[in-house]
Parts: C-alpha cells; structure tokens; sequence
C-alpha cells in the first residue's frame, strides 16, 4: 500500500532533499525563515525618480527572497536600491515609491511527517511515497504530529479519560474511544502527547479545548504540536470493533497524524478494515446515526418497504443485529458495510 | 402474445450526496409519475435502476415485470447533476468584519466555495497568513480592502500577500478594493492575471456587492464549470422556476437546499429569473455559520441542547447522505435547514412573491408536509399572500435540463405531479404581542359563510383548505400590521388555493420572535408545531 504524501512548503524555502530520497518522520526536509512584519523602503526617492516611474525599475516581483544586499532595484545610471537585510518582497506602492518587505527570521525546519520516499521537488512543495497503511476520519484538529501508536483504552466503546494519559504517553498517538473531554485533551497536551484518535469527540469539546488553546498560544504557553483525528463521529461515538482490533494488532508502530486533514499513515501495517457504501444482507456493518451511531452488527435483513424512523423518515432500510444485543430497523443510508480483511 | 404499449421517461437528478431518480409513464392517457426513488449517490446508477424496478414490479402492470429493466434502459432519460467540483477561492481581505465578510458573502452567493479567508486583522503572523495562503488549493483568487475615497496601504498589503503568495499562473486574481489602489495591484501580478471589479465596500456604510457577484460567477462559468451547463442542476433548476413563473404569471421564489451547497432563484412573471448559488449553503454548512448550534438548539425547542445539536450539525457535514433517525436529529435538521433559508434569502433581499417552492431532500423529504411548510414559512417569511409548494418529486432539474421548445411539454405532461401544493400562507407584521393582528374571512364556494377567524400577534393557525381547493379570503389587518403592500382600504381580498397543509394564517411577525425563557420558548414552538400538523380541523 503506498499513498502519495504533499508537504507544502512556504516561500524562500531551502529544500534539503532530492528526488529518490527516504525521508523519515522526524527529517529535515527543508528549512525557511519565517518573515515578520512589514516594512517600506524608500525606492523613488533613491533612485531620483517619480513613484510611477520606478515601478519599471524594479528587479523583483512580489514573493521573491533577497538576502541582505542583493538589488531589489536599479535605474541603469548606477543608482540602485539593496535589500538592508534578508527579506521578502512583498509589493510596491506606486503612489508613494516605496516597497513593502518583511524581514526574514530565524531558520525554521520544515517536518514532513512520514516516513517515505520523496518523488518530486518543487518550489511549491515536496511530495513523498508513503508505504503504509491510511486510515481517513470525518474530522479533525491540529497539524501534523508523529510518533507510535498506543492504545488508551481497552474497549472501542470505552470513554478516554484523563486517567488514563501517563508520562509513558509523551510524543506517542494515544488510541481512544468513544469521547474524550476537553479536560483529558488539555492533560494529553500538557504531557506531550503528540496525537489522539478517537472514535468520537463531542463537538463543543473539542471546540472548547481549540478555544483553550488558541488563548494558550496567544500567551505563549503552547509549544510543540497536537492533533486529533475522530474515526466515526461527532458525539460519543465508539471505534468501529474491528477497527480497534486492527489498532490493536498495530501497538507500537509508527504512525503520522494530520489533525486537520483527518488523515492518518500507519507504518509497517495490513490494510485496515475497508468500508463500503451500500451494505448487503449477512455483512458486517456500522452505524452512523444516532442512537445507534458507531455500533457495529450485522445486517440480518433488508425489508421489502421502505420503512418510516422514529422520526418519521420513511426510507429503505434493514434488520440490524448490533453487537451489543439490540436489533433494530435503521435506514441503509446510515449504515456502511465493513469489507472481510479477505476479500481481496 | 399481445405487444403491450408502453412509453416510460427517466428523470434522474444526481446531487453530491444523494441522486433522485423518477419514472414518468402513461397512465389511462394520462402522463403521471409512476416511481420515485431517493438513495446516496454512493449506491451508484445501477442500484438506482434496481430500486425503480422495484416499485415498478410492485405497482406496475404485472405483464410488464419482467420487462421494466429493459424499458427503463430505453426510456427517454432526461438527467441533471451538480458540479463535479466547487470552484474554490481564497480571500484576503483587510478587515473580517467589513471587506473580508462583504467578500465572502459576494463569493458564496456567486456559486465559489471559500477555502482560505485571510485578513489583516486576524491575529496571525505575516508568515502565517503566507503559509496559509500557499498551501492554498484554490482556482482564483479575490482580495478586497479600502474604501474609495482612500489609498489605504493596508488594502495594498493584502494584494501584496496574494502577489506574494499566488504561483505564477496560479488562477486568476479578482481586485475588489478601493478604486484609487487598482493601478498598483494590477501592477503586483503578471500581465492579465488580475482584473478590477467594482468595490464591494465603498465605504463603511455601503455594501455594494452586486458587480462582484456577477464578476465571480462569470469566472466560476469560464475557469471551473465548463461542463454541458445545461444540466447542471443549478442552471437547470432555474431553468424550471423561470418556465413555472412564465407559465402561471407568477412572481416565484425557489429555494433548494441540497446537501452541500444551496440555490436561490427569483424568478419574474415573464420567465426571467436570478439566481444565487450558495456553495456552502447546503445542510453541510450549518455548522460553518457563526453560533449555529446555540441558533438551532432556540429555533428547534426539542432537539436538545447546544452541545447535542452542534454534533447533530457536525454529522450533517461529516456523513451528508446519511438520514436523521431520532426525532430530536429531525428537529434539529429541519431547524437547520431554516437557518439557511433564511440566511439565503436574506441575501439579497426578497420582496414579496406569489409562489414559494422548496426543493431537495431535507425539505421535499421532510415526513410531514406542514414540517416542510414550516421551514418554507420560518426561513423565507414571505410577507403577504403566497403559496407554497415543494418539488416532491425532484423532477424540476431534470426538467429544466430540457431545452425551451421542450420544457412547457414536460410541464404539461407532469401537470399534478410537477409540484406538491402545500397551500396558501397569509404571513404579517406588526402589532403588539397578545392583540388581535387580523381577521379572515375564509369563503369556499358551495360552504355556508364562516364567521371570521381572529389570529393574534404571535399566533399560527391553519384552516382546512384541501389540494384543488379554492377560496376568497377577506382579510381585515389590525391597525399598525402589515401583509407588505400599500393598503387602500382597511379589508384585504384575496384568492387561496389549498394543499397538503391548507390555509396557514401566520402573524408571528418578521423576523419571528421567541421568548427569553426557555420553557417559554420550547412551549410556544411546540404550539406552532402542533399547529401546523393537527389544528387543520378545528377552525374549520
């Protein structure tokens, strides 16, 4: 299994690496100076012209790096306007003759964040083959993080409480359940957890914990990065069974976690459970609406009338036996077959 | 073995989260619509086929069945679909609360799906927004900032973070800024990469998006959509709405909320119409909308608290073909959806029309057709006299794919099935809470005279008025209400024509008020529920 990975990379950046490459998660690939805030530069008045005119003595065009001294402009009578330190061109103003540069910072690395081997270099960004296994989720939150995979709880329906996040937790991907409270993520944060996977997360949750954050940062008070991923759904809402199984047989791997793309590559893995979109009578299935929202069972039967909800909502649906004893009759729009790891 | 006639058509419209397909046959000489079938547009065409020959099987002409396959494979098939991609645009604007939401609300309604909006007062850093704005995926771009009597440098900067940002060649560049900045920005990218339109915020107080609007949808039609435009689902949806205002001299209002992404059209009693399309209007982008969760949990009364409805909302974008199966998740759900009409419609504004139509799954799907006047009603407020009608069916895209000589036949033929009438809404303004608001007369030819039905500032009533009904209402505004028009004398005549729902007497006033206190407010939702569905007999 192999996925093809885009690290973006910001203007001015130095890339490390080249086509052919094999990049682990923690690499270099590439370093940038983060520009600062902008300021103006007097480019008319040294070169002794109108504002309008220096517009076409310009040597750059906006988004071009200058290191200190290197000519942003030149009016070919030896007159000629030098970057005072490294920068980015940012525009010019024709009104008053002056440019708009931001000062370069300090030398930042860029992480990729998988392990693979990079396929192309660009300006724009640098793209890597990821042999693993990808696991996509419907939501998420944070960057880019790495680290092995350990499971937090021992149930796919079990809550992720903060208990449950240890000193042996730091710079590893905790696997949860089905919630965590904005309290066990603001913990995991604090102990260095570098990722969570969950089930669910109720929403407002997870917007406080953003919240927290956010206020966090503007202070100072958050370093290193974070990210959640949710597999099923937004409430409490468990890890699908075999799932959780395959996590399970997966402990300890390394594994890269895209919070805000809800995307997540396991290393060294079997494919995950594969999922399909209209379930047939005898296969494993998922729910995904409540109140039976990420219980898996099986699908018994489909009946032969489209059949009204609790809700009133009359649609085709079919006899599910759940895994935790209930049966009931649930719309097949909500429900999603889970493919035999066998089939092929 | 005697050859059977038949004649069959397919309408198939296939959204981005669920296809709608129906079966139009003839039916003792007449053209009716003999199957219809909703599912996620995963499931994929075939099982589409499969449900229709299920219906067909079960309530065709038995000597037919083994046949239906074959007839559906050779029947005429009229299709629309929606875009295969959004177009996706990055905003950088100076302020959120001025330039940065006029601009985003001129790219939503023009069709654009706003990826990245970046502005200056958005507490990142410079390589922040220049990081944001490169990994940015987007097809153009469009920055706004400055007022017109101004050169403001920081409307200069935004252009200089896109100039500084955008690849070469990397879609086309919109400058909706102050007019005396258009020069210099023109100048920060490469020779017709950039083009100016119209400020969109000439000043503080001004909000003119209109040249913005077209400019973005003319750029969305050329760059991203350049598919057969004719099925497109919002081309040919106002397709239809133009053809049934054309047809019945009406001035229509067709709303149709689709999973992802929301259309509005007016149409004018001459067939022209205007369309906005809201790409993120659609029930998956409730959740977007500042406060939602807190919004619907008030506007449902009965679909639990913030903190529920917002993971009812999330579900809605994360697994948009999926189906509410709790009553609290179709309250909350249809709340929703009256959020969103109501933010589509307000934007621009409507003025009064004869005919409200509502379309897509949530609304023509919706269990009960007073849940589906409701969200008409709530979301549109349509002051005045007007019907209300849904497209049960989902037939008026495909319809609208047809072309001009074609689409008054399609009309003809589908007659009673081409909308579901829901009946006439009399909606008001004005008054004091408690008092009297009107008084309507409902005269029915053939019934004996009704003594007049008073309706209260914040009431909701229905009167039983059945589909094909007519009736004459008089009706006697109290003094300081409003049902929109100049009034001449203090009595109203009007005709109504009935439906699912009947005549629904609406003085809950614009926009609707609720009460502060929760049990209040959960009390007299409950009653305007109630209303709707079972009070049709009791005024009678």
């Amino acid at each position: 299994m192999s996925v093809m990975h885009r690290v973006r990379l910001p203007v001015g950046a130095t890339t490390l690496v080249e086509i052919g490459h094999g990049v682990e998660p923690a690499e270099v690939l590439a370093t940038s100076r983060p520009p600062g805030g902008g300021t103006s530069l007097q480019v008319a008045s040294r070169l002794r012209r109108s504002a309008a005119e220096a517009v076409d003595l310009l040597s750059v065009r906006p988004g071009t790096v200058l290191e200190a001294g290197e000519r942003l402009a030149e009016d070919g009578d030896g007159r000629e306007v030098l970057a005072p330190y490294a920068c980015l061109f940012l525009g010019y103003d024709a009104d008053d003759g002056t440019a708009l540069i931001a000062p370069l910072g300090a030398t930042e690395p860029i992480l990729g964040h998988v392990r693979g081997e990079v396929t192309s270099v660009g300006a724009e960004a640098i793209e890597i083959r990821v042999t693993g296994a990808l696991v996509a989720g419907v939501g998420g939150s944070g960057s880019a993080v790495h680290g092995e995979l350990r499971m937090a709880v021992h149930e796919p329906g079990e809550e992720l409480r903060a208990g449950a996040i240890d000193v042996g937790a730091t710079g590893r991907i905790m696997v949860g359940g089905s919630r965590a409270s904005a309290e066990t993520l603001t913990r995991a944060r604090a102990m260095g957890v570098a990722g969570i996977v969950l089930g669910g997360v109720l929403d407002k949750e997870l917007r406080d914990f953003e919240a927290t954050q956010v206020r966090r940062r503007e202070v100072g008070g958050v370093r290193g990065d974070f990210a959640i991923v949710m597999i099923s759904g937004f409430g409490k809402v468990g890890l699908d069974a075999a799932l959780f199984a395959w996590f399970q047989s997966h402990e300890g791997r390394l594994a890269s976690l895209f919070g805000a793309a809800a995307r997540i590559y396991v290393y060294d893995a079997d494919p995950p459970p594969a999922r399909r979109a209209l379930a047939r009578v005898g296969d494993r299935v998922i729910a995904h609406r409540r109140p039976f929202a990420g219980l898996g069972g099986e699908l018994v039967r489909v009946l032969d009338l489209p059949h009204a909800t609790p809700a009133g909502v009359t649609a085709r649906s079919g006899l599910v036996r759940f895994e935790d004893g209930r049966s009931a009759i649930v719309p097949l729009a909500n429900l999603e077959a889970m493919e035999p790891r066998d089939s092929g | 073995m005697t050859e059977i006639s038949t004649e069959l058509a397919l309408l198939v419209d296939v959204g981005s989260a669920w296809a709608k397909a129906g079966v139009i046959g003839r039916i003792r000489g007449r053209w009716r619509l003999v199957a219809h079938a909703a599912q996620p547009t995963a499931w994929g065409p075939a099982e589409l086929r499969r449900s229709l020959i299920r219906q067909l099987n079960a309530a065709g002409d038995p000597r037919l069945a083994d046949r239906f396959d074959e007839l559906l494979a050779s029947a005429n098939r009229i299709e629309c679909h929606t875009a295969r991609q959004p177009g996706r645009l990055a905003v950088v604007a100076v302020s959120r609360e001025l330039s940065g939401s006029t601009a985003r609300r001129a790219a939503e309604a023009a069709g654009w799906q706003v990826t990245e909006l970046v502005t200056l007062d958005d507490g990142r850093s410079l390589a922040e927004r220049l990081a944001t704005l490169q990994a940015a995926d987007v097809d153009a771009w469009l920055v706004a900032g400055g007022f017109d009597d101004s050169r403001s440098p920081r409307a200069l900067e935004a252009a200089a973070l896109v100039a500084s940002a955008r690849m070469p060649d990397g879609g086309p560049v919109i400058w909706a800024g102050s007019a005396q900045l258009t020069n210099e920005v023109m100048l920060l990218f490469e020779g017709g990469a950039a083009s100016a339109v119209a400020n969109a915020r000439p000043d503080a107080k001004r909000e003119e998006p209109g040249p913005l609007r077209d400019r973005l949808q003319a750029i969305l039609r050329q760059s991203v959509a350049p598919e057969d435009e004719a099925h497109l689902s919002t081309i040919a949806f106002t397709h239809a709405v133009g053809a049934i205002a054309a047809d019945g001299g009406l001035r229509v209002l067709a709303v149709d909320l689709g999973a992802r992404g929301g259309v509005r059209v007016v149409a004018e009693a001459d067939g022209t119409t205007s369309t906005t399309v809201h790409s993120s209007g659609g029930m998956a982008g409730a959740t977007l909308m500042a406060g939602a969760a807190g919004r619907v949990a008030r506007l449902a009364g009965d679909a639990g608290d913030e903190a529920a409805v917002a993971d009812v909302l999330q579900t809605l974008r994360a697994r948009p073909a999926s189906l509410p199966q709790t009553p609290e998740e179709l309250s909350a759900t249809q709340a929703a959806a009256r959020m969103l009409i109501g933010a589509m419609v307000e934007d621009p504004a409507t003025d009064p029309v004869d005919l409200v139509i509502g379309a897509g799954l949530t609304i023509s799907g919706a269990p009960h057709p007073a849940q589906a006047a409701r969200m008409l009603l709530d979301g549109v407020r349509p002051l005045g006299i007007t019907q209300l009608a849904v497209d049960s069916g989902s037939v008026l895209g495909p319809l609208g794919s047809l072309g001009d000589d074609e689409i008054g036949e399609g009309m003809t033929l589908l007659a009673d099935d081409l909308l579901l009438p829901l009946g006439t809404a009399v909606v008001c303004r004005g008054g004091e809470p408690g008092d009297a608001a009107m008084r309507v007369t409902v005269h029915r030819s053939g019934w004996p005279t009704p003594s007049p039905v008073e309706v209260r500032v914040g009431q909701l009533l229905v009167a039983p008025l059945g589909r094909g009904q007519e009736a004459e209402l008089l009706i006697e505004p109290a003094a300081g209400v409003s049902l929109g028009a100049p009034r001449r004398s203090s009595r109203i005549q009007a005709r109504a024509t009935g439906g699912a729902v009947g005549l629904i007497l609406d003085a809950r006033g614009m926009p609707i008020a609720l009460p502060r206190r929760g049990d209040d407010r959960r009390a007299v939702l409950a009653g305007w529920r109630d209303a709707l569905i079972r009070e049709t007999e009791r005024i009678a």
